[in-house]
């Protein structure tokens, strides 16, 4: 037998970039727009994606590339030419390793707002939702380093969420950024705190959404240094009471009211400041109210130590103009391997 | 040129090449992520999810009877549940007879070995993963490279060693005695650190570093030990954690976890921790030309006390 189709399947797109795990190593996949394939529309649209492995040597697929299937504007007249080339797009990229990024090329920042939340201006081919590292940040040398999740995508730039920068003494002006995983190694895994607040309650906000890492009744570690201002609450451990994905916080059952207050350092400072405030998975407490019968503080998905991620993976990157398609469209995929 | 003569040009060797008598040795990176862990043991049919319960102690505030006859206010116990998901991993080699039928080794048993290589390093890497996703680490700011993390340094050593000794952890590594040995000196009990090797310039270069062959005895070091600074022995490896573009200037990041007792767990399925096994030809191929080995095992991991693990980033300098 020459081949083996490893496996299939289909999703409905979102707009944004999907994972495909697959058990074994790939030679060979492709992707279908079943939506888009009998229509017309203008702009044209990538309707069929190929990806190559590495088996096929010098016409392998470099990453986030791969062959696509385009109709051109108005006509089901096919253009066969691949992502990287002519208006370029993000296409396949094949994951084997652990801790891995997918598409990583470094991309320069012109401005980052001190507002809250801050806004970030850059020219991007980025995906809602896509986690970036932020470094060499002119002007905001404290989060130099950091994680963020990104909201409000435009093809211009983006929101952070998870940072209220409206504190700092002033916007950045340069800087780069690149994408990472959304997953670490192993979840739950640590993220960066951006505000804590004072109350009876503490309530902390994070450089991601937390909702996919952490649940109410788990416990979490802190780790802030004197840098930052609330140094009271550096190395106590905390369970979560609630968690918003709307604002990326969690709630604490940690009276912070009597605390210092929590401040990025400066920028000018932060090439010798501690850095940086975070909080890393410490168990959990689960509860039972025995009149309502709820348990509370576990979830079998979230809550254990495991894998962050499954390896290998294809990630297909979102859009009208990738693999995964526009939000709506049923995409149907296959993953094939050589046998010889 | 000569004639008359039988030389090798005029007769070449029979056979073009020959073996040494011993194979050269396979690469293998130094395993450093697991021997500090606490091994824990999962049985068989009751799920695949481990829990390691802690309980808190007890409020040491208030505990005076004032003779009134009211009793002190009960405290609730607390218990930590710390849960981990075992996973199995596996790896295969299929052999074509006609490798076995003319390979001058005995290839069945080298694969073999290649396969329990790969079972150590894979589990190594999968604790190393561990230690870099789910602790919080703390950037060097001691050193002088003007980056942030910078490189390694005393100070930030020995912030590390006042944040364990804050939260009450204890230390692994027994303290090696003084001995009337020239360019010696004694090393005090210990916390375990695991570095990159690509940080060694600047490890020897920390303030008070006493490097491995300064022990006053050798006799049971682990051949992955570099050092000791203060209160830590650095153990390194090729393959440890390391994130790039990821300090302030996009420089590598070099993540060191140092922890001490009971920071963190690997836990193995009972009578699955590391199978190696043999399917012959006839079950492998219709024609019985391809055999197979395979390895697999099953591991679970976590951090089961944060307050005693903690670590530094640093980027390298020299």
């Amino acid at each position: 037998m020459p081949f083996t189709i490893l496996t299939g399947d289909s999703f409905t797109s979102t707009g944004v970039g999907v994972k495909i795990n697959l058990p074994s190593s790939a030679d060979y996949f492709v992707t279908t727009n079943i939506t888009q394939m009998p229509l017309a529309p203008n702009p044209g649209v990538v309707i069929r994606g190929e990806w190559y492995g590495s088996k096929f040597g010098v016409g392998a697929t470099a990453a986030n590339d791969g062959i696509r299937w385009k109709k051109t504007n108005s006509t089901n007249a096919l253009l066969i030419d691949t992502f990287a080339t002519s208006t370029a797009s993000n296409g396949f990229t094949y994951i084997t390793t652990s801790p891995y990024v997918e598409a990583q090329a470094a991309n320069a920042i012109t401005a980052i707002t001190a507002a809250s939340p801050a806004v970030v201006t850059q020219t991007n081919t980025y995906s809602e939702g896509d986690f970036v590292r932020l470094y060499s940040t002119t002007g905001m040398l404290q989060i130099g380093g950091m994680v963020f999740q990104i909201s409000s995508v435009s093809g211009s730039g983006y929101t952070l969420t998870g940072l209220r920068a409206a504190g700092f003494a002033a916007a950045a002006t340069a800087g780069f950024t690149r994408r990472v995983s959304k997953n670490a190694a192993v979840d739950p895994e640590f993220l960066y705190i951006t505000e804590i607040t004072k109350a009876t309650q503490a309530v902390v906000r994070t450089s991601v959404d937390p909702t996919p890492y952490y649940v109410v009744g788990n416990k979490i570690h802190f780790s802030v240094p004197a840098s930052f201002g609330m140094k009271e609450i550096n190395q106590l451990t905390g369970t979560i009471v609630a968690v918003s994905a709307a604002n990326y916080t969690v709630t604490v059952d940690i009276d912070s009211t009597a605390f210092t207050t929590f401040a990025f350092p400066t920028s000018a400072s932060s090439p010798t400041s501690a850095l940086f405030a975070t909080y890393a998975p410490a168990g959990s407490a689960t509860t039972f109210n025995p009149n309502t019968l709820v348990q509370t503080g576990y979830e079998f998905q979230k809550t254990p130590f495991h894998t962050g991620q499954f390896t290998p993976y294809m990630f297909l990157a979102g859009g009208a103009q990738s693999p995964a398609g526009a939000s709506g469209d049923v995409i149907n995929w296959m993953a094939y391997k050589l046998e010889t | 040129m000569a004639t008359g003569i039988t030389n090798i040009n005029n007769m070449a060797p029979e056979l073009p090449l020959q073996f040494s008598e011993d194979l050269l040795s396979t690469p293998m990176f130094n395993l450093i992520h697991s021997f500090g862990s606490d091994l824990h043991y999962a049985e068989a049919h009751i799920g695949k999810t481990t829990r390691m319960s802690r309980y808190e102690r007890l409020s040491t505030d208030g505990g005076q009877l004032d003779g009134s006859g009211i009793d002190p206010a009960p405290e609730v116990v607390v218990r930590t549940d710390i849960d981990a998901t075992m996973e199995i991993y596996a790896k295969t080699v299929v052999i074509n007879e006609q490798v076995t039928l003319y390979e001058n080794d005995k290839v069945l048993t080298k694969f073999t070995a290649l396969l329990g290589q790969w079972l150590r390093e894979k589990e190594d890497l999968l604790m190393r993963d561990l230690y870099a996703s789910s602790v919080s680490y703390i950037n060097a700011t001691g050193g002088v490279n003007g980056d942030q993390p910078s490189e390694i340094s005393r100070n930030d050593i020995n912030n590390i060693e006042r944040i364990l000794l804050g939260n009450d952890a204890r230390t692994m590594l027994e303290g090696i005695d003084a001995d009337l040995k020239f360019g010696t000196a004694p090393t005090r009990d210990a916390f375990i650190a695991l570095a990159s090797t690509d940080i060694t310039p600047d490890l020897q270069n920390v303030q008070g570093v006493l490097l491995k062959n300064a022990y006053p005895h050798q006799e049971g070091l682990r051949p992955e030990e570099y050092c000791s600074v203060s209160r830590f022995r650095f153990f390194v490896s090729s393959k440890a954690a390391k994130i790039p573009g990821a300090s302030l200037l996009g420089n590598t990041v070099y993540t060191i976890p140092m922890y001490g007792l009971e920071a963190s767990a690997k836990i193995e399925q009972n009578n699955y921790s590391a199978i190696l096994g043999y399917r012959p030809p006839y079950v492998v191929s219709s024609v019985a030309q391809n055999s197979q080995l395979y390895a697999k095992f099953a591991i679970a991991r976590a951090i089961t006390n944060q307050n005693w693990i903690s670590g530094l980033n640093v980027t390298s300098r020299l």
